[in-house]
C-alpha cells in the first residue's frame, strides 16, 4: 500500500527505472540482433566442377581454380579458390591450397615432390600431411566426387 | 556495499556526477505542471531513437546508386530484425514530425514562447526545420522509384526559386545530373551535418528550457514547487512507453515500402512525397508556371519567418488561448490549411502497383527461365549466376538481346539467331528479374488456368501490349482489358481479328493456340477491369 509521500516517491521511483529500463532493454535487443546476426551467418557449399579426369596425372597434385559464387551481405563475389586435385587411378582427391599455419597460399614443387608453403617454410607431401616447419596439420581434405569424366569439388 | 560506495564516492570527487545528477533530476517544477508536459520528453526519446536505429542501418547500407537498393533490400529481406529496425527509423520519423507539431501546439496555446523563453522557441522551430531536413535526405537514400522521383522534384522546386535558384538545385545535385554525388552528399548530410546540428541545438533548447524552467500552467496553480524526479519523470516515461508501444506495433506489423529500384527512363512514375510534405506538393498545384514560387519559396517562407518571430510580435502578457485570438486563429488556420492540402493530396494519390506483386509476365519468366537455354549457363556452378540470384545490372536493352542471343556481348550488331527465346519472351524474363530483384517470392498456387494464360501471353503477346507499365506498346494497353471487352468478344478477336475489322493489325493465333489457350487468355484479360 501506498501511504505516506515517501512510499509514493519510492514507487514512482521504482517504476520509472522498470519501464526505461523495459524500453531499453527492447531496444538493446533489436539493435544488437541486427547488429550481430550476420556473425552466425553460414555459407551454402555446393559441388562445383573443378576439371576434367583426363587432364589429370596420377598421383601429381595439379592446381584448379575453382569459381564459387559467394554471398557477400548484399551482393554476390566470384571467388576463385584454388585447390590441388590428385589422381589416384579412378580415385581423385583434393586438397585445400590454404597452408595450416598462418593461411597463405602453397604450391606443388614438382622437383622435389612436396607441397611447399612460401611464407615460413611449411611443407606437405602429396597427401597434405605435414612433412616439415611450424604447419600444426594437414592441408585440408575437400570432398570430391567424379561423373563420369568431370571431378566435382564441394566448396 | 561498502566498496561501491567508496567506488562511488571516488567517481564523485573527480568528476562530480552527483551534483550533475542532482541539477539534472532534481530540477523544481512549478505545481499544475501534468501530462501536457511531455511532449518535449516524447521527441527527445524519438530523436534518440532515430540515432540508434540509423547507427545500426549505416552498419548495412551502401550509399551508391550501384548498391544502395540492394543493401537496403538485404537490410529489409535477409537481415534477422533489419526489416524491424528500418521500420522503426521509418515509422519514428513520422512519429518525430507528428510529436513535434503536438510539442509546438502545446507550446503555442499556454503561450509558452513569451518572454523570457523567445530563443527557446526561435531554437524549437529550427529544431523543426531540422528534423524536416533530416526526412527529405533520408528520402533520397533507398534508391528507389519513390526516392529518385520524388528527389527530381524536390531538386526541381529549389530550382525553381529566384535568381539563385540554378545553383542551388546545382548544389542539392552535386553536378549536372542527380547521380552518384547527389546519393553520397545526401547521404553525408543526412548521417554527419544534420545529426551534428540536431544535436546542436537540442543542447541550446534544453539549456534554455533549463535557464528559464518550464512554463507551467496557463494560470497558477496554489502549491509547492516539487522536483522533475520521480514524479514529471514517471509521467515523460510513461508517455515515452506507450509511444514506443505504438511505433513497436507498426514496425512489426506494418510493410515499410520498397519501390522497384530507381529508373530514370521511367515516364510512367508519378511520384508522391511523404504525407508530412504532402500539402506543400498539394499547394504547388495551385499556382502553376510563373507563380510556382509563391507556393514553394513565398508561403513557406512566410510562414516560417512568422513562427520564428512570433515571440516578438505577439507580446501582450496574456497567456490564455482564447485571450490571443490572433494567434490561435492564425495557428488555427494553419492547421486546417495543412491537413486539408494533406488530404486532398492523399486523394489525389495514384494508387502504385506494388513492385513484389506478381504479374502475368513475370509468372510466364519464371517458367521460361527453366529452360535448358538459360540453365545451362545460369546454375550453381556454371558459368554465369543462378537467374534467382541474379542482380538487374544490366539495362534492359541488354537484357532483351542477351535472352534471344546468350552469346552477344553488344545488342544489336547481329539478327538474334534462330531458336532463341521469342522478344516476347525476352520481357518476360526481365520481368521475372525484376520481381527477384524486388524481393518477391514467386505465388506457389498458381492455378493450371492461370499458368496457361502466362504461358500464352510471355510468349504472344508482351511484345506489343502492355500491362501494369510492362511490354511493348505497338499494341493496345491491356491493364483494363475487360472494363471494354467481355471474354468472348476477346477469344473471338484474339482467334481472327480481321474476321472482326478487316482494318487489325494484329496477326489471328487461331492456328497458333488452342481452344484452351484461347479461352484462358480471353478469361484473363476480361478479368482486367
Amino acid at each position: 500500500m501506498i501511504s505516506t509521500p515517501q512510499d509514493r516517491r519510492g514507487f514512482f521511483a521504482t517504476a520509472t527505472v522498470l519501464i526505461q529500463g523495459a524500453i531499453g532493454a527492447a531496444v538493446a535487443f533489436l539493435m544488437g540482433a541486427a547488429v550481430v546476426a550476420p556473425v552466425f551467418g553460414r555459407r551454402r557449399e555446393s559441388w562445383l566442377p573443378a576439371g576434367n579426369l583426363d587432364d589429370l596425372f596420377d598421383n601429381e597434385p595439379t592446381p584448379v581454380a575453382v569459381r564459387v559464387v559467394r554471398e557477400d551481405g548484399y551482393t554476390h563475389v566470384v571467388d576463385r579458390q584454388v585447390v590441388f586435385l590428385v589422381r589416384n587411378g579412378p580415385q581423385v582427391t583434393a586438397l585445400s591450397s590454404t597452408c595450416t599455419h598462418l593461411g597463405c597460399r602453397v604450391s606443388w614443387d614438382a622437383a622435389a615432390q612436396v607441397l611447399k608453403c612460401p611464407c615460413h617454410g611449411g611443407v606437405f607431401d602429396r597427401t597434405g600431411a605435414v612433412k616439415a616447419g611450424p604447419p600444426p596439420g594437414p592441408l585440408a581434405a575437400i570432398p570430391t566426387r567424379v561423373e563420369g569424366d568431370r571431378v566435382l569439388v564441394e566448396l | 556495499m561498502r566498496s561501491s560506495k567508496r567506488l562511488a564516492d571516488w567517481l564523485d570527487s573527480r568528476t562530480g556526477f552527483r551534483k550533475g545528477r542532482s541539477h539534472l533530476l532534481d530540477e523544481p517544477l512549478p505545481p499544475g505542471v501534468g501530462w501536457w508536459f511531455v511532449s518535449g520528453s516524447i521527441l527527445l526519446f524519438l530523436l534518440g531513437l532515430q540515432v540508434v536505429t540509423g547507427v545500426v542501418l549505416t552498419m548495412y547500407y551502401v550509399p551508391a546508386p550501384e548498391y544502395a537498393y540492394d543493401s537496403v533490400r538485404y537490410i529489409v529481406d535477409r537481415l534477422p530484425f533489419g526489416a524491424v529496425v528500418r521500420a522503426l527509423h521509418f515509422f519514428g520519423a513520422s512519429f518525430i514530425v507528428v510529436a513535434a507539431a503536438l510539442h509546438m501546439l502545446r507550446v503555442v496555446l499556454f503561450g509558452s514562447y513569451r518572454k523570457p523563453r523567445e530563443l527557446t522557441w526561435m531554437t524549437g522551430v529550427v529544431l523543426l526545420l531540422i528534423i524536416l531536413a533530416f526526412a527529405l535526405t533520408g528520402y533520397l537514400l533507398p534508391w528507389d522509384q519513390k526516392a529518385y522521383w520524388a528527389t527530381i522534384v524536390t531538386i526541381n522546386i529549389a530550382r525553381s526559386s529566384p535568381i539563385l535558384g540554378e545553383h542551388v538545385a546545382a548544389l542539392l545535385r552535386g553536378g549536372a545530373d542527380l547521380g552518384a554525388l547527389t546519393l553520397l552528399r545526401w547521404y553525408a548530410a543526412h548521417v554527419f551535418l544534420l545529426p551534428a546540428a540536431l544535436a546542436a541545438f537540442v543542447i541550446a533548447h534544453l539549456y534554455l528550457m533549463r535557464r528559464h524552467g518550464i512554463s507551467g500552467p496557463i494560470t497558477g496553480v496554489p502549491g509547492q514547487a516539487r522536483p522533475f524526479y520521480p514524479y514529471q519523470a514517471f509521467r515523460d516515461t510513461v508517455a515515452m512507453a506507450a509511444v514506443f508501444a505504438v511505433l513497436l506495433t507498426f514496425a512489426f506489423t506494418v510493410r515499410v515500402p520498397l519501390d522497384a529500384i530507381a529508373d530514370p527512363s521511367d515516364a510512367n512514375y508519378v511520384p508522391r512525397p511523404e504525407w508530412y510534405f504532402l500539402s506543400l506538393f498539394q499547394l504547388l498545384k495551385y499556382f502553376p508556371g510563373p507563380l510556382e514560387p509563391v507556393a514553394t519559396i513565398v508561403i513557406p517562407g512566410l510562414v516560417v519567418t512568422g513562427l520564428l518571430l512570433l515571440p516578438f510580435l505577439d507580446r501582450r502578457p496574456d497567456r490564455h488561448p482564447l485571450k490571443r485570438p490572433l494567434v490561435t486563429g492564425g495557428f488555427a488556420v494553419l492547421g486546417l490549411g495543412i491537413t486539408l492540402l494533406t488530404y486532398l493530396g492523399l486523394k489525389d494519390s495514384p494508387a502504385h502497383a506494388d513492385p513484389s506483386d506478381w504479374n502475368l509476365l513475370s509468372l510466364a519468366g519464371q517458367e521460361f527461365i527453366q529452360d535448358d537455354r538459360c540453365q545451362s549457363c545460369h546454375r550453381v556452378g556454371g558459368t554465369a549466376n543462378p537467374l534467382a540470384d541474379t542482380r538487374l545490372r544490366r539495362e534492359p536493352e541488354w537484357l532483351l538481346a542477351h535472352a534471344q542471343d546468350p552469346e552477344i556481348i553488344a545488342p544489336g550488331l547481329r539478327r538474334p539467331p534462330p531458336g532463341g527465346m521469342t522478344p516476347s519472351q525476352g520481357r518476360s524474363i526481365l520481368s521475372y528479374l525484376r520481381k527477384v530483384r524486388a524481393g518477391g517470392t514467386a505465388p506457389s498456387n498458381v492455378g493450371p488456368e492461370l499458368r496457361t494464360a502466362a504461358l500464352v501471353y510471355g510468349r504472344w503477346c508482351a511484345n506489343c501490349h502492355t500491362i501494369d507499365g510492362e511490354g511493348g506498346n505497338q499494341g493496345p494497353d491491356l491493364t483494363h482489358a475487360g472494363k471494354e471487352r467481355d471474354e468472348q468478344w476477346l477469344y473471338d478477336w484474339i482467334s481472327d481479328p480481321e474476321a472482326m475489322d478487316e482494318l487489325a493489325d494484329m496477326p489471328a493465333f487461331v492456328d497458333r493456340l488452342t481452344s484452351e489457350e484461347l479461352r484462358a487468355i480471353a478469361r484473363y484479360l476480361a478479368g482486367r477491369r
